[in-house]
């Protein structure tokens, strides 16, 4: 280190200098979002109570996640939801742009407009709304009897078969018009004269969509995967508001758990353990639908 | 250059102060709950002298707002120094967030006791209230067995006799509501004297095209109903004993095994209100109101609002025991109040607790609904207030006032919760089930 | 244009109108509901017969909204500006500098972008609380800068890249420092993405929950979010005065959403489209 040139090394202190600009984020940072994650992984080593001493159980928390019924029946629900918060909401997406891809497309201001308006509003708030839709007296039901489906209506949120679907639809409301218009402006970027060219060849719509559409679409994809992946594994506020995990262990994810089991079950490692296993889940899918979307390029 | 100074300053300074963080965010993690401090038992002063000066207290609460509300109105006029300031959450978000609230520093002077102020008092976290007993006479004032529920298992450093966290407002007991008028045209003409009469009573209410029994399993009006039926088959010192974490105690038996079946069974029958897990304690209790319901499962909390709206139209009864001797045995704790080891007035906090005590609370606290601790001071109550009191006496002269379930394990509420949800579904085995609980409560008391 | 193209058009935008209604539907259920007498029970929905804002009234002042209101408010007034200076800082740096290290350093921003909240609150509740940071709006105010940092960086980043370098050539030849060249050349023309950034990290303080549900205790101190999920559990019976709350609670961000409609659509897509 100490044998290098004077020039190269006084440029590389004025190459260092620039860390100042980096180093007040870096350490906010590090400070409050780094080091209480690691401290979430140091803590899933222990039973731990919140209040007494804690006790080291090495791994034994983890082993308790993949044992206790309740706790994979958790991870379980998070991917259930994973279908109605990606899945749906991109199907969706990709359809409005298949069949819009070609078209100037007037009045879209107004579209785009709706579209993000679930997206800004507290989730909380947007919770507490389908809570009251999905009611006895709520809209869901009106709308089940208007048309004569009496016997069809009930609590929806209380009902054992229906009530992670009923949470996951809301995900899809949430998340539908952010997925639809990521596309729609994707499709935009496409050269109109492949299309042409396209349908030269003689394309149908559906050839059309597979091998012009979709393929520019790929960065949108990985993007609204990613996005709406990480909703569904991370949901909290949607599930504590409208079932509060229940009926039974139905709708109970991931994020409801960790909360409980710290905060008023008493089982701070178990919840630090079941944190990083979400942590770790989150971060693999993400990293895999990068990957995968990259390697096709 | 000026400006680039001020800026490389500035930048220095939040460099220093999140320097300062770090280290401290980090130290504490080398052996988590070292940094706690454990005080222990800690207790009140023994004398009752309240020091003079405006003091407010803090007083966060989950039951009975209203009855609350009248009791600070008519504590504050007799000591117009003292401010409480009501907070009410709803049940399972004051549970929920209970060990948060009164661990941190800004917890109320005083809190509604309920399940986990076991552990926060054996942490010290709430005062020992013993030496206020000697000195305010609330042995005389109240019997004290309403007391005993509330030592926490504990003896008072301070007395060497039993410990005290708590002060009963009013006593609490779950039962059975019924609407008279519909009761009547299921032809039923008095409340059952027997499990199986009300089970007929049940099934004559199906055949009337009336929905038989309001649940409202959604909190914890489900765990109720099925608390009920244990009571009445399960024998009570074994209940307590599992409840207390007693060694070698089990809830695995024959009895809640019955228990869990009824249960499955009445859902299969379709006793209950068609979206039992979905309603709320409250609007089960509102659906009632409607005549949605010939019964509803629910406690004493809920008499005030029955009463005022539906006036003579409803009555109450005990659940009914399995022979027409049997004694009455039912759910039911007090609404009480302990005081946090972080409040800076023990004193004025003594005094409101005592207030309690009086006769003039005891009568708010009767028309409320509840059963006041020292039921001879107040006036003789009427309609389904009077049958409330009526099936508490005859429980308590049964020594049958069990506490509830969810005593038994911080997180036995959860499991109880789901799992009678489960049940009312038919989506669980009892075996299942009360192997669900059982794991829990190993978990907890160390087996 | 054939008929294909035609029906394709047309079904392209059935689906977009059917989509539209339906995420117009909950909104306008929410908005009759508020305006019926309160205490009364309300069937889906209903046209209220006489416009009442009685409910709002009564949300506002008795059930403590405004109160809810102003606390989100300090703390987004601490969080923002935070923000949009330590990452103006970082992003400069990241993307005009040729820093040793400094694509790793941006990828460990970056690498926090995934960084769900469960992921950090149980230990942050215990440390903040011996700092005597919990019932705190500094505590919260710190955590949700710390959360934010990984995206802000990476936006500013990504507007800093894209800035000409020869602006910054140019004034380092006539021997302007560092400092200078960022606050008289840069930052005036990065005004357009620190305004996306600042109402993106505006809204996701707005509606953060689970983090003040842990962090602030004390109800008289909570936010909006927080509040209204308390306060659904007490007042689930009396849906209008509960509908106006919900109401109450969205009209911030709301407002601003239709104020700086292109912006945040903008930053909305954009912002994920970069992540």
């Amino acid at each position: 280190m100490g044998s290098r040139p004077p020039v190269r090394s006084r440029e590389a202190r004025r190459r260092w200098r620039g860390y100042v600009y980096v180093l007040p984020a870096f350490a906010f940072y590090v400070a409050f979002a780094v080091l209480p994650a690691l401290h979430t992984a140091y803590l899933s080593l222990f039973e731990w109570d919140g209040v007494t001493l804690g006790e080291w159980v090495g791994l034994g928390n983890y082993a308790e996640i993949f044992q206790d019924p309740i706790l994979r029946r958790t991870v379980f629900n998070a991917l259930v939801l994973v279908v109605f918060f990606s899945l749906v909401p991109i199907v969706l997406g990709l359809l409005s742009a298949g069949l819009l891809a070609r078209y100037r497309r007037p009045g879209m201001g107004a579209y785009r407009f709706l579209f993000m308006l679930p997206q800004v509003v507290p989730l909380v708030a947007v919770g507490v709304t389908w809570r009251w839709l999905y009611g006895d007296d709520g809209v869901v039901n009106q709308a089940l009897r208007a048309v004569g489906l009496d016997g069809v209506a009930r609590a929806w949120l209380g009902d054992f078969d229906f009530a992670l679907i009923a949470v996951g639809l809301v995900g899809t409301w949430v998340l539908s018009g952010l997925c639809m218009m990521l596309f729609l402006s994707g499709v935009q970027k496409v050269d109109p004269s492949l299309y042409e060219a396209a349908r030269i060849d003689g394309a149908g719509p559906v050839r059309e969509f597979v091998s012009v559409t979709l393929p520019h679409l790929r960065g949108e994809l990985a993007v609204a995967m990613t996005v709406t992946t990480v909703a569904a594994l991370a949901s909290f506020d949607i599930v504590y508001v409208t079932t509060n995990g229940g009926p039974g262990e139905q709708t109970t994810v991931p994020g409801l758990l960790v909360y409980r089991l710290a905060f008023s079950e008493g089982k701070v490692g178990l919840a630090a353990a079941l944190a990083v296993v979400l942590g770790v889940l989150i971060l693999a899918i993400v990293y895999l639908i990068n990957r995968l979307s990259r390697d096709r390029t | 250059m000026d400006s680039t100074h001020r800026v490389r300053r500035r930048i220095a300074a939040t460099v220093c102060a999140v320097a300062l963080v770090i280290p401290l965010a980090a130290c504490d993690a080398l052996t988590p709950g070292s940094a706690t401090a454990v005080p222990g038992p800690t207790s009140v002063p023994s004398s009752t002298a309240v020091p003079g000066g405006d003091v407010t207290l803090h007083l966060q609460f989950a039951d009975a707002p209203l009855m609350v509300d009248a009791l600070i109105a008519a504590f504050e006029k007799d000591h117009p120094d003292i401010d409480v300031e009501p907070q009410y959450k709803t049940f399972s978000d004051y549970v929920q967030n209970l060990k948060l609230t009164m661990t941190s520093d800004t917890a109320p002077d005083i809190a509604q006791y309920a399940v986990g102020m076991t552990d926060l008092a054996a942490d010290g976290h709430i005062l020992d209230l013993a030496p206020y007993r000697e000195a305010y006479g609330w042995d005389k004032a109240i019997p004290p067995v309403s007391l005993d529920q509330l030592t926490a298992g504990q003896t008072s450093e301070a007395t060497g006799g039993r410990a005290l966290f708590g002060v009963p407002a009013g006593l609490s007991m779950t039962g059975i509501y019924y609407n008279k008028e519909l009761a009547a045209k299921a032809g039923m003409d008095a409340p059952p004297k027997t499990l199986e009469e009300f089970e007929k009573q049940l099934a004559a209410a199906k055949d009337a095209d009336l929905t038989p029994l309001g649940v409202g399993a959604l909190d914890s009006g489900g765990l109720h109903l099925w608390a009920a039926l244990l009571n009445q088959l399960m024998p009570t010192d074994e209940y307590w004993d599992w409840v207390n974490g007693q060694k070698g105690a089990t809830i695995e038996n024959p009895a809640a095994v019955e228990a869990s079946e009824d249960m499955i069974d009445w859902g299969r029958k379709g006793y209950y209100n068609e979206s039992a897990n979905g309603t709320a304690q409250v609007d089960s209790t509102a659906q009632f109101t409607k005549g949605d319901s010939v019964f509803l499962i629910n406690g004493n909390w809920a008499a005030g609002q029955l009463a005022t709206v539906m006036g003579d139209n409803v009555g109450f009864f005990p659940m009914p025991g399995v022979q027409p001797g049997s004694p009455t045995v039912a759910s039911g704790f007090s609404v009480s109040y302990a005081v946090s080891a972080k409040t800076e007035h023990p004193e004025a906090a003594g005094a409101f607790l005592d207030f309690l005590t009086s006769p003039e609370a005891g009568q708010i606290i009767s028309d409320n609904g509840f059963m006041p601790p020292n039921p001879d001071a107040v006036k003789k109550p009427t309609g389904v207030l009077a049958d409330i009191a009526e099936g508490h006496r005859r429980a308590v002269a049964d020594d049958g006032i069990t506490t509830f379930p969810d005593f038994a394990a911080p997180a036995m509420l959860d499991r109880l919760r789901s799992g009678v949800q489960k049940l009312i579904s038919d989506r669980v085995t009892p075996a299942d089930y009360l192997d669900s609980l059982q794991d829990e409560w190993e978990d907890h008391h160390g087996e | 244009m054939n008929t294909v193209a035609r029906s394709e058009r047309w079904s392209g935008y059935a689906l977009l109108t059917v989509m539209a209604i339906v995420v117009v539907i909950p909104f306008l259920s929410v908005f009759l509901a508020s305006l019926q007498p309160a205490g009364t029970p309300v069937v889906g929905l209903t046209w209220p017969e006489r416009w009442s804002w009685d409910n709002y009234e009564t949300a506002w002042s008795v059930a403590g909204f405004s109160d809810l209101i102003r606390h989100s408010l300090i703390i987004a007034v601490g969080v923002v500006p935070a923000c949009l200076v330590l990452s103006a800082l970082a992003g400069y740096a990241l993307g005009t500098m040729k820093l040793p290290g400094g694509n790793a350093m941006a990828a460990f921003f970056i690498a926090g972008l995934t960084i769900p909240v469960e992921l950090i609150v149980v230990p942050l509740y215990f440390d903040l609380r011996n700092l005597g940071l919990t019932n705190s709006y500094l505590g919260v105010i710190l955590v949700e800068i710390a959360l934010f940092m990984p995206f802000s960086v990476f936006w500013m980043r990504t507007h800093f890249l894209s800035t000409p370098m020869s602006l910054v050539e140019a004034a380092r030849m006539d021997g302007a420092s560092s400092a200078t060249i960022l606050v008289r050349i840069l930052l005036p023309l990065a005004r357009p993405s620190l305004m996306t950034l600042g109402l993106l990290v505006f809204m996701w303080s707005w509606n953060q929950f689970l983090l003040v549900l842990v962090l602030i205790q004390d109800t008289t101190k909570h936010t909006a979010p927080a509040g209204l999920g308390f306060f659904v559990g007490q007042n689930s019976t009396d849906i209008p005065t509960l509908a106006a709350g919900t109401i109450i609670v969205m009209l911030p961000i709301l407002i601003l959403f239709v104020v700086f409609q292109r912006s945040f659509i903008a930053g909305l897509l954009q912002g994920a489209m970069k992540g």
